[in-house]
């Protein structure tokens, strides 16, 4: 849910990464955080376990600065990937105005990626959106892997609502931000 | 629930805001209160202290917030509407404003919770009825805000600052 404070001449929006374990959802936040003028972002925030897993969100706060007199923000946030934190997730997914699903391209990841989507769509449906009308890119990554499933297999299985998908190997950043403009994009188009 | 899709604060609504979060502040003697949405992001601060990580705090406490939230729902409690931090030096109390919004007071031990707590809820209350202002008034006010100058400005913006 986006807040527009015109008194305060500012636009706050909630984007959420989500996939399972290991797909690169805080790969992409790192790349972000890491690549972008740090005049446009604040710090990033981890909950993880000692082993760096995600154990609650990573929260990564970007300021596109002030358009048409509004300071316009993204606040982007991971969902944990393990199986076990699907209540966590849930919670993460509150107020989102969008969703990247991150895909782990690998053959062997195949069936738990469809699992994951299964979920997305429940827990949106349990929060009251539809994800037909949502604001939601996928992003294919880890396109450098050697099992990597060709694109359009996934585009067939997984991408069923035929949203805009990008290509990407988040760990050298490749596709990083043509997810974050795609998604950013779908977002303010529906504010 | 449904969820709305825009949460629009006027002049008007946000002066109330903070008002009712001063007075808040001055009445319990507290060091800051704000007033997050429950997704997290920040509504209105008050406090100089808080409002250099007002934005990482709305996140943290939202978070935690509706960790609580799930946590009742395995106790088969139907809700914990209130939650109490206590430090050393600085106690949190987060409190539920009509499903949608999360009044937030930090206070030190000078400040005793039982009062906190009760003030919290007059606040609370107050705060709801603006909240029922908010909601009716989203969709006049949207329009004026986004309109097509904006959205092709924002695209351009995001353009150049999400760069390769």
């Amino acid at each position: 849910m986006a807040l527009i404070n015109i008194a305060a001449h500012e636009i706050h929006c909630k984007i959420v990464y989500y996939g399972i374990g290991y797909c690169g959802k805080t790969t992409n936040l790192q790349y972000v955080h890491r690549s972008i003028q740090p005049g446009a972002r604040g710090e990033m925030l981890s909950i993880a376990t000692e082993t760096e897993r995600t154990l609650f969100f990573d929260f990564l706060p970007l300021d596109l600065g002030t358009v048409h007199g509004f300071r316009t923000r993204f606040h982007l946030y991971t969902v944990p990937g393990q199986i076990l934190y699907e209540r966590t997730r849930l919670a993460v997914l509150n107020g989102a105005d969008g969703i990247v699903f991150v895909v782990d391209s690998q053959a062997e990841k195949f069936e738990e990626n469809v699992q994951s989507i299964a979920e997305l769509e429940m827990n949106m449906r349990r929060i009251g959106k539809d994800l037909m009308s949502f604001p939601l890119v996928m992003q294919w990554n880890k396109r450098d892997m050697p099992t990597a499933l060709p694109v359009n297999v996934l585009e067939r299985y997984l991408n069923r609502r035929r949203v805009p998908s990008v290509e990407a190997v988040a760990f050298n950043g490749r596709g990083v931000f043509a997810t974050l403009r795609t998604i950013s994009k779908g977002v303010m188009a529906q504010l | 629930m449904e969820q709305l899709t825009n949460l629009i604060i006027s002049d008007r609504e946000l002066a109330t805001i903070s008002s009712v979060l001063s007075k808040l502040m001055n009445d319990t003697n507290a060091t800051s209160a704000m007033l997050i949405d429950k997704s997290g992001q920040v509504v209105a601060v008050q406090g100089s202290e808080l409002r250099r990580n007002a934005t990482t705090l709305g996140a943290l406490l939202a978070g935690v917030f509706s960790s609580s939230r799930e946590v009742a729902r395995l106790l088969n409690e139907k809700d914990f509407r209130n939650i109490f931090q206590q430090g050393v030096q600085e106690n949190i109390y987060t409190s539920m404003v009509e499903e949608q919004w999360l009044l937030v007071i930090i206070f030190d031990k000078l400040t005793h919770i039982g009062l906190v707590k009760v003030l919290s809820k007059k606040a609370s209350e107050e705060l709801g009825r603006t909240l029922e202002r908010v909601r009716s008034d989203t969709s006049r006010t949207k329009s004026s805000v986004l309109n097509v100058q904006f959205r092709s400005s924002v695209e351009d913006t995001i353009d150049l600052l999400f760069r390769d």
